[in-house]
């Protein structure tokens, strides 16, 4: 399944300045999107393996990288939540 | 007439660039001369064009539209996107709007159906291996992404079959330019999924054998590991096109090691076409 909202954050997300600002501010940023309730509290909590299920594995990588979680963290997440 | 010239591939992967200083001093050293002598490969084999087949890792296209296979047939192409590719020294790319739009002639009259891309950024997967490669001069670029990211993915056969189409569209090409074919991508790694880090070095070892033997064997063997050995061994497509160009003979691996560091089964291969 993909969702595609969620992934088009994650795709624009490789953009150095909107990265920046989402790390600054994610609220304003995902505001942007239809994005509802329960995707969006995944993200604010970090739910690898829900978000996961709704995207592409790059995409969500790309995502964890932007917002600078270190890859072992971001694989401990991808297997254990 | 143009002639084929030459059959290559080189795995890729963004930690090559970023944690190149983590890379142990001897995988350093084996990576580093194994890019060097597909270089100096690629550089005897004096190209004019060279067909490089490469995923799009989400640079020119989204999920509003995935094509299968999409060629370049721009005048240019741009740079890598990524911000840790800056330091890769061409900004703009020279490409071949006369062969690649021969290249796509040819695919329509053989029942093939590409997308093109008259504009496209080549990102890391296709740069990384020219830039390591430290290439005096780039041939002119024909860039072909491949989808190996999004399923569903071109089948392995219609990857093998896409390399003897381009054989195809070569030896039709009136022009008198030499053009050879450089797959990336792959070996064994895992992206974004929670066997990510994982390198099967086994599966890369048999898959290596393999590309001696038939391709019938070789694409039934990857058709019944893929699914298995990460995700990120799909790339092994744009190995298939390389050995479709070659006529399915003469794959010579240059070298292979598993490096943790970059997170890839890292191979190095040429063809004797």
């Amino acid at each position: 399944m993909r969702d595609y909202w969620l992934s088009k954050l994650f795709y624009d997300l490789q953009s150095p300045a909107l990265a920046s600002e989402f790390r600054a501010n994610p609220d304003a940023v995902i505001d942007r999107y239809p994005i509802d309730g329960e995707v969006r509290k995944a993200l604010k909590e970090n739910r690898v393996p829900f978000l996961a299920q709704r995207t592409n594995a790059y995409l969500l990588r790309y995502y964890f990288f932007a917002v600078g979680m270190k890859d072992d963290e971001f694989i401990r997440r991808l297997n254990h939540g | 007439m143009a002639e084929l010239a030459g059959a290559f591939a080189a795995s890729h992967g963004p930690l090559i660039i970023r944690e190149w200083q983590r890379v142990p001093p001897e995988q350093k050293a084996r990576m580093h001369a194994a890019f060097l002598e597909l270089g100096r490969r690629l550089a005897k084999a004096r190209l004019d064009v060279l067909v490089v087949v490469a995923p799009d890792h989400w640079s020119n296209f989204f999920l509003d539209n995935v094509p299968a296979v999409c060629i370049g047939v721009g005048e240019a192409h741009e740079g890598p996107p990524e911000p840790w590719m800056k330091a890769f020294p061409h900004r703009e790319i020279a490409g071949d709007p006369a062969f690649g739009l021969h290249l796509a002639k040819t695919a329509l009259d053989e029942g093939f159906e590409p997308s093109l891309s008259h504009r496209m950024k080549l990102d890391h997967g296709f740069c990384i291996p020219l830039w390591r490669m430290e290439l005096e001069r780039l041939p002119r670029i024909v860039p072909i992404a491949l989808n190996s990211i999004e399923p569903p993915m071109p089948s392995l056969a219609r990857c093998y079959q896409w390399g003897g189409l381009i054989a195809k569209a070569v030896k039709s090409y009136p022009q008198h330019v030499r053009v050879g074919v450089l797959g990336t991508g792959g070996l064994s790694h895992s992206i974004g999924e929670p066997t990510m880090g994982a390198i099967y070095e086994d599966f890369d070892r048999e898959t290596i054998r393999r590309f001696s033997s038939s391709p019938d064997d070789l694409i039934g063997y990857l058709k019944s590991e893929l699914p298995t050995h990460g995700n990120g061994s799909e790339e092994v497509r744009n190995w298939l096109v390389a050995h479709g160009f070659a006529g399915g003979r003469g794959f010579e691996l240059v070298d292979y090691l598993p490096v943790p560091a970059v997170i890839v089964g890292c191979g190095f291969a040429s063809w004797r076409v």
